[in-house]
């Protein structure tokens, strides 16, 4: 699992046939530093996430397969919505 | 699942069993700069997956990797790790 802020919406009518009705949010995996990865993901969204939103990402397909069925190929599904992450850093009250 | 550029499509001469009859196409992954600026640039390692929609060459998708590719063949075993799974229409970056 791994925490990403949400950054856009992907409109895509073309999809397996498990994924129909499914939200997918692009999200940037977010670094112990604050920074951002270079490569955004796709995500599928349950919980009603919104730009700029941080999220907590599990990769495991168990959520996915659980609610689509076991042909689904979805996997990065948001498990929850961060309300606060508590580091060393943040204690220091730097990158708040 | 990552976002990639469709470059190309491969042929297997010969294959295992379990890739007879499916199409595979070649990915290169977008960055987020490249998405964000829509230049139709990927940017990232080029990968090969399955793709049972019809992807054309230059149209995005959105691609599974690891174990979950090879959901789609269950209860078939297909040695896969890359799966096409949406053709992406538009994304809206709002940073």
């Amino acid at each position: 699992m791994f925490l990403a802020r949400i950054c856009g919406t992907v409109v895509a009518p073309v999809k397996h046939s498990t994924l129909g009705g499914c939200r997918f949010l692009v999200a940037q995996r977010l670094e112990a530093d604050g920074s951002v990865a270079a490569e955004p993901i796709v995500v599928v969204d349950w919980l009603g996430a919104t730009n700029g939103c941080t999220v907590l990402v599990s990769t495991d397909g168990d959520i996915a397969r659980a609610r689509l069925g076991n042909n689904t190929p979805a996997r990065m599904v948001v498990a929850g919505i961060v309300d606060a992450v508590q580091t060393a850093a943040s204690r220091r009250g730097e990158n708040a | 699942m990552r976002i990639g550029i469709v470059r190309g499509h491969v042929t297997l001469n010969l294959a295992v069993d379990a890739f007879r009859g499916k199409t595979l196409v070649v990915l290169e992954p977008v960055t987020m700069e490249n998405l964000a600026a829509g230049n139709g640039l990927g940017g990232g390692k080029a990968l090969v997956a399955i793709d049972e929609l019809g992807a054309a060459e230059g149209q995005m998708v959105a691609f599974t990797e690891g174990r979950e590719a090879a959901n789609p063949f269950w209860p078939k075993s297909v040695p896969a790790d890359a799966y096409c799974s949406l053709i992406v229409d538009s994304i809206d970056i709002q940073s």
